[in-house]
């Protein structure tokens, strides 16, 4: 064989060129760096023409086309040096499986996030070689800190893993019948809830569009976060209306509030926003209801929810406190959205009234006035409650105490 | 319009020509060269005005270019071409239950050839066969003048041709090998179906034409801005592409002798 020219050769057979010929070449050329050569053995005598007219428009180099003592040419091509992908096609990397599972977090383990990413890849899924030459994308996310925290897979996977069914899963063949006054606070609780609810699902819809897809676990976490609140808002406004309670009322503070939240245009300060402050909030508002909830229906509602809402917690703390760790001004931006956001609702004294007796005649359990004492008190002890966890959830995100005490203090009264 | 501005003409014939033109304007008036251009419906009025300096600059097919030297008696100037413009070949394709196994078994067949205006689907195939010693009076021609004007930049009466050959109205049909090759790679070509029987000498496409006393300064400021094109620049890709080259070229003249003699005694 005169092999000694080409670092690769491929049988052609009779094909010609618009035979499926192409289905060998390209592939073939793409194992070679520009100027290695590739040998078409073909009998198909009408590659003499095609082959070097083919190699002219792809801007290989057709090199020449050798006799061979048997019956056959033997055609000699130079890979060219235009449309060659950038880096190394990927190799020896084979996913692990755990009980026949391959999970996000094995893959991110095998093919780490880069630090920056670059924009005119694309769509490009991390560890594909790219083609030099594609259109800027317009993602701003482009630094994996303030984008990825390294638990965002791990989160990706237990989200998956504990999805559930908002018609089956609830026993709403146990809806009871409650007094009037109970199911209209029901009502209006729920009405509050789906409210926020509907908010936390428009906001991170605005920053997966931003996101790199270098980091695209983000994104994937982001849309398991977006299926959750799909989810609760579905069946919280169920819930307001399996009884017969109906819908209660949205109130203009609780829709200043969470304007100030959807207008959010920094992804850092939307997760501390919205998943640390806000969803934390929910999470003592949530446990409240259950503790008071009148039904198992209800109960299984607010718990299930709140199970959602804690990976929700857990992934905003994570990633404000990976920020925090590699960009030291940090601080000081998130302290200022705050302010400016407490600035804009500086007009709101309280929770909204109608949620606060909602929750007050849900915690009475009916409508005598030594029970909506009890109610007044244990709505009161929320508030401080939701305080206290504040506090504390911020000090884990990475604050001092004195910048959790100021930033809980400053915290929206509407509680998202 | 300040008298720098060279005005460049161009046939429209599709309507990516306008998003080309818009894209190359605006990359030579970023370069230093002010560009603005004249969209033609057909090749001989945009050869009339550049030969009345109506316009600076002509991009013209083969033909035009060729009739653009021979009636300023070769003292035009070519600016450039493609690098896909360089070594064009046309094609006889034939079916292959057709029983034609050599140029000489056309006679007494049918040939679909494409536009009369067509250098690479009409003018030069049957030149070159007659060269061979075709005789071409005993060749039944299918003739498809589609787009006639454009001078086959279309390239509708080159798919005309393929598909009379593949639906058997003609046993065998020229086209250029640009059609041909991207047809094949593109998976249009039945390849049980037709082959590609025998391969023109070389001749070369399209070119930038000028007239002799067009000021040096737009003469170099085009080039300049021209050549300045690179693939792997996002925006300039995206116009080489859609232009149909990878890299712009020098001009060569040798490329057109064929079609010199082809003019001087007309084919059918």
């Amino acid at each position: 064989m005169q092999n000694e020219n080409a670092a690769l050769a491929i049988d052609g057979g009779d094909l010609a060129l618009g035979a499926g010929l192409l289905a060998l070449i390209r592939p073939a050329l793409d194992l070679l760096e520009p100027g290695g050569v590739l040998a078409v053995n073909s009998v198909n005598q009408a590659l003499r023409d095609d082959l070097p007219r083919w190699c002219q428009l792809q801007h290989h180099e057709y090199r020449e086309r050798q006799k061979t003592d048997q019956d056959y040419d033997r055609h000699l091509i130079a890979r060219g040096s235009l449309s060659v992908p950038l880096g190394e096609r990927e190799s020896g990397i084979t996913l692990p499986q755990h009980e026949g599972h391959i999970s996000a977090e094995d893959v991110l383990n095998s093919i780490p996030m880069p630090e920056h990413a670059d924009p005119t890849s694309g769509f490009a899924p991390r560890g594909a070689r790219v083609e030099p030459g594609g259109p800027r994308y317009p993602f701003s996310l482009l630094d994996r800190e303030h984008v990825a925290p390294p638990e965002v897979a791990k989160l990706y996977d237990q989200a998956i893993a504990a999805q559930w069914n908002a018609n089956t899963d609830i026993p709403w063949d146990k809806t009871p019948k409650l007094p009037d006054a109970i199911e209209r606070a029901l009502g209006q609780v729920f009405t509050f809830l789906a409210e926020n609810e509907l908010s936390a699902l428009y906001l991170p819809s605005k920053f997966i569009s931003r996101i790199h897809p270098s980091y695209v676990e983000t994104a994937m976490f982001l849309s398991t976060q977006m299926a959750d609140e799909a989810r609760h808002i579905d069946v919280f406004l169920k819930r307001a209306r399996a009884g017969g309670g109906g819908l209660g009322v949205s109130s203009a503070t609780t829709s200043q509030s969470l304007l100030s939240l959807l207008e959010l245009e920094d992804f850092t300060e939307a997760a501390f926003l919205l998943s640390v402050l806000g969803e934390g909030t929910f999470l003592d508002l949530l446990t409240f209801i259950e503790d008071h909830a009148p039904d198992e229906v209800t109960a299984e509602v607010v718990r299930r929810a709140r199970n959602d809402e804690a990976r929700h917690v857990h992934f905003g703390l994570v990633h404000v406190r990976h920020a925090l760790v590699h960009d030291e001004s940090l601080y000081s931006r998130l302290e200022a959205a705050v302010r400016r956001r407490a600035a804009t609702l500086s007009n709101v004294g309280g929770a909204p009234e109608p949620l606060q007796d909602g929750l007050t005649v849900l915690a009475a359990g009916s409508t005598t006035a030594k029970a909506i004492g009890r109610g007044h008190d244990a709505f009161r002890e929320l508030l401080h409650t939701m305080h206290e966890s504040r506090v504390k959830r911020l000090e884990h995100a990475g604050f001092t105490v004195e910048q959790a005490q100021t930033l809980s203090d400053l915290h929206t009264p509407n509680f998202m | 319009m300040s008298d720098e501005t060279i005005l460049l003409g161009a046939v429209a014939y599709d309507a990516k020509v306008v998003t080309i033109w818009e894209g190359i304007r605006d990359h030579f008036n970023q370069n230093g060269a002010p560009m603005d251009f004249v969209l033609f419906s057909n090749y001989e009025r945009q050869v009339e005005l550049l030969l009345k300096g109506h316009i600076d600059v002509a991009w013209n097919t083969p033909l035009a270019h060729v009739r653009v030297q021979q009636q300023t008696d070769n003292r035009s100037i070519s600016l450039g071409t493609r690098d896909s413009d360089q070594d064009f070949h046309s094609r006889v394709v034939v079916r292959n239950d057709s029983g034609i196994e050599s140029i000489k078994d056309l006679e007494g067949k049918t040939l679909a050839v494409g536009s009369r205006d067509s250098t690479q689907a009409r003018i030069l195939p049957l030149h070159f066969l007659r060269a061979e010693g075709v005789e071409l009076t005993k060749v039944n021609l299918l003739k498809f003048d589609t787009d006639v004007g454009k001078h086959g930049d279309t390239g509708t009466s080159e798919i005309d041709v393929l598909e009379a050959v593949a639906d058997g109205r003609a046993q065998a049909g020229t086209v250029g090998d640009l059609i041909w090759v991207n047809e094949q790679s593109a998976g249009h070509v039945d390849a049980n179906l037709i082959r590609s029987l025998w391969t023109t000498p070389p001749f070369d496409h399209c070119m930038f034409d000028v007239l002799p006393d067009l000021d040096a300064g737009k003469i170099e400021r085009f080039k300049k801005a021209l050549f300045g094109m690179t693939w792997d620049v996002p925006e300039h890709r995206r116009l080489l592409e859609l232009e149909g080259l990878k890299v712009w070229m020098p001009p060569r003249e040798d490329g057109y002798n064929s079609l010199r003699d082809a003019l001087a005694s007309p084919t059918p």
